[in-house]
């Protein structure tokens, strides 16, 4: 389940990119983890994400933000993606005074994850690295694309919709920010950045 | 999944929502190719069609296995996560699943967008399984193998597609280097795409093992860090 890491882009684009997961560890603390992945939701809307997720709920965008609040079972994963460091580093303060106990992994640029933590007063524990795509490559579309399609591990959104949204954008049919958002209802954990999305697409269409 | 004729009214709306283009229209009516639908239910959840026409039939073995590795919304009961993967690093504060001098690498096979048949899985668990690598327990490709040695997948599942499986280890970080070299070697003989993942646990101070050492494969200049926040219940002990 490495549905936030291999997000593509440039080091500028991905200034733009952290999401916050919480995750309870079976066999160590998910019974009763319901109740204090909730309180995390509660923290991460005290902050203003620009998405959040449950994934035994869907996202802010589908079903809708008070779907996604209105319970947390044990045992689920719930994610938060936030836009700029100065926010991560208050999200990462509160949850470190929240102390619930559960896994808190942060996926964006290692130089400012890192830096940010330090500030927080937080060790970093484990970090996992993408090496990249390899194999039948030539099937993979042109790299912009792929910068929006892999805000969404899990590859709910297609190639075939960015593409219609952003011809969609050019005939004026929508704005950019409709078409992030409607790609960010397809990622049903919450963790694809509609505003990071919007930028993309306003560069795909001017190309 | 499967479309209703008598409710598809031909609009084609659907079509572009299938992260694996299995959709398209025959005349007026909207159909599946079943060959290269994954059940990953993005279409039900993009509520894309104006009279419920698309529906999942029940699934049987192996088909079910479709859904278990695409849809993020089921729970493989291997895992009891919901997702085709395990919680891996995320916990590892917590689990130890990956100690110092210990590190974890998962190879997605068909991601990003492209799915992948399992006959390009077992390519690559046989491949690595030559390294003598322990597959992790908890993954539900592990799950899926006849022979956890060998990587062998059976032989009624090499045709079934899915969006994505992860043929997932763990390794002594020594070992690393040459198991990469190796699946540099293999990539080119794919049919599918692989996105490929290195977890390691950091040093006392914080700073990464593998900084150091020379591998066949660029890092990337992001990536996941776990904080080290979470302990375990019952004894608030940490790895």
């Amino acid at each position: 389940m490495t549905h936030t890491l291999h997000r593509q882009g440039t080091q500028e684009d991905l200034t733009h990119d952290y999401t916050v997961l919480a995750i309870p560890a079976r066999g160590y603390n998910r019974a009763g983890s319901g109740e204090k992945l909730q309180a995390i939701k509660e923290i991460f809307l005290q902050h203003h994400p620009v998405n959040m997720g449950d994934i035994k709920r869907g996202n802010m965008y589908n079903p809708g933000l008070d779907h996604v609040t209105a319970t947390t079972q044990d045992g689920t994963v719930v994610h938060a993606v936030f836009q700029d460091q100065e926010t991560l580093l208050e999200v990462l303060r509160d949850l470190k005074e929240a102390d619930t106990g559960l896994s808190i992994v942060v996926s964006g640029l290692f130089g400012h994850v890192h830096d940010t933590c330090q500030k927080a007063g937080i060790k970093r524990h484990t970090i996992e690295y993408s090496l990249g795509v390899h194999g039948a490559t030539g099937l993979l579309p042109e790299p912009p694309l792929l910068e929006v399609s892999t805000m969404c591990g899990h590859g709910m959104v297609s190639f075939n919709l960015i593409r219609r949204m952003a011809r969609e954008i050019e005939a004026g049919l929508r704005t950019a920010e409709d078409a992030g958002h409607e790609l960010a209802r397809q990622c049903l954990c919450g963790v694809f950045n509609p505003s990071r999305a919007a930028d993309l697409l306003n560069r795909l269409v001017r190309r | 999944m499967l479309v209703d004729e008598a409710k598809c009214i031909g609009c084609g709306n659907c079509l572009d929502y299938c992260p694996m283009n299995a959709i398209a229209l025959e005349g007026d009516v909207a159909t599946v190719d079943q060959a290269e639908c994954v059940e990953c239910s993005a279409c039900l959840r993009a509520e894309c069609c104006p009279t419920n026409a698309l529906y999942r039939p029940p699934l049987s073995y192996p088909r079910d296995l479709a859904w278990f590795f695409s849809d993020p919304e089921s729970t493989h009961p291997t895992t009891e996560i919901p997702g085709r993967g395990t919680e891996e690093m995320k916990t590892n504060e917590i689990t130890g699943r990956f100690p110092m001098g210990y590190a974890g690498i998962a190879i997605e096979l068909g991601r990003p967008g492209t799915g992948t048949r399992f006959r390009e899985v077992e390519k690559v668990a046989r491949a690595v399984a030559r390294f003598g690598v322990e597959f992790e327990p908890q993954n539900p490709v592990t799950a899926l193998m006849t022979d956890k040695k060998a990587g062998l997948l059976p032989a009624e599942l090499q045709d079934l597609k899915v969006l994505s499986a992860i043929v997932e280890f763990g390794v002594e970080l020594s070992r690393v280097p040459a198991i990469l070299e190796d699946l540099k070697e293999i990539a080119p003989s794919l049919k599918t795409v692989f996105s490929l993942d290195l977890a390691v646990r950091c040093e006392e101070d914080g700073s990464s093992p593998v900084d150091k050492m020379l591998l066949p494969f660029p890092l990337s200049i992001n990536g996941k860090t776990n904080t080290g926040l979470g302990r375990a219940a019952a004894t608030g002990k940490k790895q």
